[in-house]
C-alpha cells in the first residue's frame, strides 16, 4: 500500500473498532553518522527506521501501539491491539481522557536546504570534520590534546499524521548536527573537557554557519589557557553577567520544562517529574520585568523547526514567561481540554515507537538592548561565565546548578583573569529576579531534550542573550 | 520464530558479501513489549510494540560500516548497500578495525524466558492495580510510575559462519508515591520473570519512603556520611561502569584515562561485577554482538581496576582479548551486581554520626569526565542521621564531588541486594545500600 493509504486504513480499523478519537503516524528518519577521533575515521553508520503509530481513546483511557511490520495484517492487528489494551485498562481509569477541540491543519510541508545533505560526498564532508582536528590539534603550544572526538549527523524526518477529526499533516524536515568532545590535558596540571552539540533544521549550508574552525580555534586556546592562568572565582558577592549559552540552556529547564502542562499535572510524575508551577499560577510573578521567555516551533533553521504538532494542531508562538509573569503553558490537546483552553501545538513525538507527549521546540529568552560592553562596564567586580559543562535542576524545575568552563572576572567594567569552575547554584525565582539588563544578541544552540517512557530525545534550540544579574554569591567545583 | 530470524540474517549477511563486502555480521531482534503508564494513581497511557529491527557490521579494507534498520521492509536494504560499497571505497581505514571473531559453541543460559510475561503483555492492567493497591496501604495520596513486559528474540549470523539464537523475557518497574505537601518516595524493581512479589515490595517501599519524608526541614550543605540508598547508587555506579567500557577511554569520556587494569581506584569493600550469567537480570545473555561468548567478570574487586569492558576492536587496540561485551564500536556492561556486604541497613544507619540517608537522585552530570568531577540532586525521601539514628526528613540537597572520591570512600556495604533497574539506572543492577564517608554536598545560595 501506499504510505497515506497505510495511516488511513489503520485509522479507519480503529475508528470501526470502537476508538472515541484516534490518530495515526506513519513515521520515518532517514539517518547518517560519521565517528572521527582525532582526524581519522572510527565507521560511518547509516540508519533508517520507518513505522506506523497508532493512539486510541476508548472508554476513556488511552492506548499507543506502534509497528514497523506494515502489512495490512499487521496494521489490523494493531489496531486491535491498541483498542485492546485501551479498553483493558480503562476499568482503572477515574477520569476519563478527552481532547480539546482544535483547528486542525490539512497541510503538506518540508524545509527545503539552501544546499542539499548530498551536495557533498562522504569524502568532501570527510575531509571537512578532518581539518577540525588539525585546528584543534594546532591550536595549544604546551598542553596535549589525547582526544578530539566528533560525530557528524544528517538525518530527514518524514511523518503523516492523520487524526479522526479530519487533522492531516505531512512534512519533510532534514537536520543537520554535530557533537564534539575535546579533552586539554597537561599531566601535571589536570584537564578540560569541552563536550558540545550543535544542530539545526535545513542542510549543510550549516556547516558554513556553525563557523566551527573559527570557534574551535578560538575555544581550545582558551581551554588551555584555563590550565595554566585561571584563578579560583571569587567568593564575596558580585555581579554576574551569564552568558547567552547558559541563558538558553537556564530558560530550558527552568521555563521550558516547567510549563509543560501535563508536567503540571502530575502525567510524568515518576519519570522528569513534575513542576512548581501549579494549576492557577498563570500570571503570578517568577522574574523582573526583563524577562520573556518564548517557546516558538516556526523560527526557520531552529533544530525543533515544525508548523504543525503530531496532533495536526498549528505551531505558535508561545510565550510561557511575559515581563516576569507566568504567562502560558505548553499544550497538547489532552491538557488544554483540562485548563479549557486551545492546544497550542506542543504535542511531539521521536519515532514511529513514540507517543506523541507535550515538548518543546525552540525556547528562547527575548533580547533586551545592552550590548556587551553595556552589560559590563558599570560593573566594579564581577564575573562572566560564557559557557559550562556540568549542570542540573531539580524535578520540579526550582533549583538549579551550572558550572563554568570558560569564564572570567570582571574588574572596573572590563574583562580580567579567567576563573576555574564558577558554580551558579541558584533558584528559579531568584535567578530571574536578578536580571537587571539584558543583552540585544540573541543566539541559538543546539540540544536532544530528554522526556516520556520510554525516554524520547527530541532536537531543540535553546536560545537568549548575555544577562547581567546583581549580588550573586558563586561557589566553586570540587577538586 | 528462530529459524525465520536466522534465515533473515544469513541473506543479509549473503547480500552484504555479494555487494563486495569482505565481513558482516547481522543481527536481527524481533521484540514485542508493552508497559503501563500511571500518574494520579490511575493509568495514563497503555502502550504496545511489535518490531523487527536490523543490526549490520560491515567491513571492506578494513573501513567500517554500521547500519541500523528498524522497518520490516527489506527492500528498503537494497538502496543502501549501493550507498554504503560506495562509502568504503572513499573513507579511511578505521584504527579501530579488528576482524570478525572466529565462530565459538556458546552454552545457553537457562530460565531466560518467563511465559507468564509474554501472557500479561495482552493485559498488564492488574498487575498496575496491584502496585497501585500496595502502595495505597500507606496513608499516601498518589503514585505515578510504569510497569514493562517484554519479550526478544535475536539472531546472530557473521560472514565467519557464526550463528547464534536467543529468547528472554523482562520485566522493568517502578513506582513513586507522594503523602502530604512534600513527601515522596521512588523505588523499582527488575527480572527477567514475572515478579509480582517485587512489584509489591517496590511499591511499598516507595509508599513507606513517602509517608515517612513528610514535613521536611531544611539543612546546611556539608561534607556528610551518606547511606545511598540502591536506586541512587546504582545510578552513581552505572557512570562507573559507562566508563569503563574502552571506548569511554578512547572519547575520553572516562575517569580509566587515569588508571590501567591492577591501579586500585576504590575503597577496598568494593567489588563491581557486570554479570550477563545472572539469569534472574533482564540483560542476561549467552553471547554478545560479535557472537562472543559472555561472562560474569570482576571490573572492580576490592577496590582495584580489573578490567574495562572490550569487543574485540578495542580489545585489539589495548592489546588485550575481548570480555564479551560488544557493542560493534562501543563496548557496555550488561548487568552489574554489587555483592552484598555485612551490614543490615539498621547497621549501616548507626555507624554514621552525622550524614544522611538518600532515597533518590537524578540529573548527574559532569564537569569533566577524565576527572570525574560531578554532581546530582536528589529527589525522593532524604533523612538526616544523627548519633547512629535517622531523626528528620530533610529537603533536597545536591551531591557535589568527584568519582574518585565517592568511591575511595565507601566504607560499608549493605547485606541485602535489590534488582534496581529505572529511568537513571539504565542497566539492571543488582546492588545493596552502600555508606561513604566524607561526601561533599551543595545547595542553592540563593
Amino acid at each position: 500500500m501506499p504510505d497515506e493509504d497505510l495511516v488511513f486504513y489503520t485509522l479507519k480499523q480503529a475508528g470501526e473498532m470502537g476508538a472515541s478519537y484516534a490518530e495515526a503516524r506513519l513515521h520515518s528518519h532517514d539517518t547518517r553518522h560519521i565517528l572521527i577521533r582525532n582526524g581519522t575515521v572510527i565507521g560511518v553508520e547509516r540508519s533508517i527506521s520507518k513505522g506506523l503509530g497508532l493512539r486510541v481513546i476508548v472508554d476513556g483511557a488511552l492506548g499507543y501501539a506502534s509497528t514497523n511490520k506494515l502489512t495490512r495484517e499487521s496494521l489490523h492487528n494493531l489496531a486491535e491491539r491498541a483498542i485492546r489494551i485501551a479498553r483493558s485498562s480503562s476499568r482503572l481509569i477515574r477520569k476519563p481522557i478527552e481532547f480539546s477541540e482544535a483547528r486542525l491543519g490539512r497541510v503538506d510541508y518540508r524545509v527545503s536546504p539552501a544546499k542539499p545533505l548530498d551536495s557533498l560526498g562522504i569524502d568532501e564532508k570527510i575531509k571537512r570534520l578532518q581539518d577540525y582536528w588539525s585546528i584543534v590539534n594546532n591550536s595549544v603550544h604546551k598542553a596535549k590534546i589525547p582526544v578530539f572526538f566528533l560525530m557528524y549527523n544528517e538525518d530527514v524526518e518524514e511523518k503523516i499524521v492523520a487524526t479522526s477529526d479530519s487533522g492531516y499533516i505531512h512534512s519533510v524536515i532534514p537536520r543537520i548536527g554535530l557533537f564534539y568532545n575535546i579533552v586539554v590535558m597537561d599531566p601535571g596540571r589536570g584537564s578540560i573537557q569541552r563536550w558540545r552539540q550543535l544542530g539545526a533544521s535545513g542542510g549543510l549550508e550549516w556547516l558554513d554557519k556553525f563557523s566551527l574552525e573559527e570557534e574551535l580555534r578560538r575555544e581550545v586556546g582558551v581551554y588551555e589557557r584555563i590550565l595554566y592562568e585561571a584563578v579560583s572565582p571569587p567568593r564575596d558577592r558580585v555581579d554576574v553577567v551569564v552568558g547567552s549559552e547558559i541563558v538558553g540552556l537556564i530558560v530550558h529547564e527552568s521555563c521550558g520544562h516547567p510549563s509543560e502542562a501535563d508536567r503540571i499535572l502530575g502525567r510524568e510524575a515518576a519519570q522528569a517529574g513534575k513542576s512548581f508551577i501549579k494549576p492557577g499560577m498563570i500570571g503570578e510573578r517568577i522574574g523582573s520585568e526583563h524577562v520573556t521567555v518564548v517557546d516558538d516551533p516556526t523560527i526557520p533553521g531552529g533544530y525543533g523547526y515544525y508548523l504543525y504538532d503530531d496532533e495536526a494542531v498549528p505551531a505558535r508562538p508561545k510565550y510561557l514567561y511575559h515581563r516576569g509573569l507566568i504567562n502560558e503553558h505548553l499544550h497538547n490537546r489532552w491538557t488544554a481540554k483540562i485548563y479549557g483552553v486551545e492546544s497550542n501545538g506542543s504535542a511531539r513525538a521521536m519515532d514511529y515507537r513514540s507517543e506523541p507527549i507535550i515538548r518543546m521546540s525552540n525556547t528562547y529568552f527575548k533580547p533586551g538592548d545592552h550590548s556587551f560592553e553595556e552589560l559590563i562596564e558599570d560593573i566594579r567586580h564581577g564575573v562572566y561565565i560564557k559557557s559550562y559543562m556540568e549542570w542540573n535542576i531539580d524535578d520540579e524545575r526550582w533549583s538549579q546548578r551550572y558550572i563554568g568552563l570558560e569564564a572570567y572576572l570582571i574588574e572596573g567594567g572590563e574583562l580580567k583573569q579567567l576563573i576555574r569552575n564558577p558554580v551558579l547554584e541558584i533558584t528559579t525565582k531568584s535567578f530571574y529576579s536578578a536580571i537587571d539588563a539584558v543583552g540585544k544578541d540573541l543566539r541559538f544552540y543546539a540540544g536532544t531534550c530528554g522526556k516520556g517512557e520510554p525516554a524520547q530525545g527530541v532536537p531543540v534550540w535553546l536560545g537568549g542573550p548575555d544577562v547581567r544579574l546583581r549580588n550573586i554569591r558563586l561557589g566553586v567545583a570540587p577538586k | 520464530m528462530k529459524d525465520t530470524l536466522l534465515d533473515t540474517a544469513n541473506k543479509i549477511v549473503g547480500k552484504a558479501v555479494e555487494a563486495g563486502f569482505d565481513e558482516s555480521m547481522v543481527l536481527v531482534e524481533d521484540k514485542r513489549e508493552s508497559m503501563l503508564k500511571i500518574a494520579n494513581s490511575e493509568p495514563s497511557v497503555i502502550q504496545f510494540w511489535d518490531s523487527v529491527k536490523l543490526k549490520i557490521y560491515l567491513a571492506k579494507n578494513k573501513r567500517i560500516i554500521t547500519v541500523e534498520v528498524d522497518a520490516s521492509d527489506p527492500s528498503m536494504l537494497d538502496k543502501p548497500f549501493e550507498e554504503l560499497i560506495n562509502y568504503a571505497g572513499r573513507i579511511m581505514e578505521s584504527p579501530f578495525y579488528a576482524p570478525i571473531p572466529e565462530p565459538v559453541e556458546v552454552k545457553p543460559l537457562p530460565e531466560l524466558v518467563d511465559d507468564r510475561i509474554i501472557e500479561y503483555m495482552g493485559d498488564p492492567s492488574s498487575l498496575g492495580e496491584l502496585v497501585i493497591e500496595a502502595a495505597h496501604r500507606e496513608r499516601i495520596d498518589y503514585v505515578a510510575g510504569m510497569i514493562d513486559l517484554s519479550h526478544r528474540e535475536k539472531a546472530l549470523v557473521t560472514s565467519r559462519d557464526g550463528e547464534y539464537y536467543e529468547e528472554s523475557t523482562g520485566m522493568t518497574a517502578y513506582l513513586r508515591a507522594f503523602a502530604g505537601e512534600d513527601g515522596s518516595g521512588q523505588w523499582s524493581a527488575c527480572s527477567t520473570k514475572l515478579r509480582r512479589d517485587k512489584l509489591e515490595e517496590m511499591a511499598e517501599t516507595a509508599a513507606k519512603y513517602a509517608f515517612d519524608s513528610r514535613n521536611r526541614v531544611d539543612i546546611e550543605p556539608g561534607v556528610y556520611d551518606i547511606v545511598f540508598s540502591p536506586m541512587i547508587m546504582g545510578n552513581l555506579i552505572g557512570y562507573i561502569a559507562r566508563m569503563a567500557s574502552a571506548f569511554s577511554v578512547f572519547m575520553g569520556m572516562s575517569i580509566f584515562m587515569k588508571a590501567k587494569p591492577g591501579e586500585k581506584v576504590a575503597s577496598e569493600k568494593l567489588t563491581l561485577i557486570d554479570d550477563p550469567h545472572n539469569t534472574e537480570l533482564p540483560n542476561s545473555t549467552s553471547f554478545d554482538d560479535e557472537g562472543i561468548p559472555t561472562k560474569p567478570k570482576r571490573v572492580i574487586e576490592t577496590g582495584v581496576l580489573k578490567t574495562l569492558l572490550h569487543n574485540t576492536k578495542t580489545a585489539s587496540k589495548m592489546n588485550t582479548v575481548s570480555t564479551g561485551n560488544a557493542g560493534w564500536i562501543s563496548p557496555h556492561p550488561w548487568n552489574l551486581v554489587i555483592p552484598g556486604g555485612d551490614y543490615s541497613l539498621k547497621e549501616l544507619i548507626s555507624d554514621v554520626r552525622r550524614g544522611l540517608l538518600i532515597n533518590n537522585n537524578w540529573y548527574t552530570r559532569l564537569q569533566n569526565h577524565v576527572e570525574g568531577i560531578f554532581s546530582t540532586i536528589t529527589r525522593d525521601a532524604l533523612f538526616l542521621i544523627e548519633n547512629g539514628r535517622v531523626t528528620k526528613p530533610v529537603k533536597k540537597i545536591r551531591i557535589a564531588d568527584t568519582f574518585p572520591n565517592l568511591l575511595k570512600n565507601i566504607s560499608a556495604i549493605g547485606g541485602r541486594t535489590y534488582d534496581i533497574r529505572w529511568w537513571e539506572v539504565r542497566w539492571p543492577t543488582r546492588i545493596p545500600y552502600i555508606l561513604a564517608r566524607n561526601i561533599h554536598t551543595s545547595k542553592h545560595i540563593i
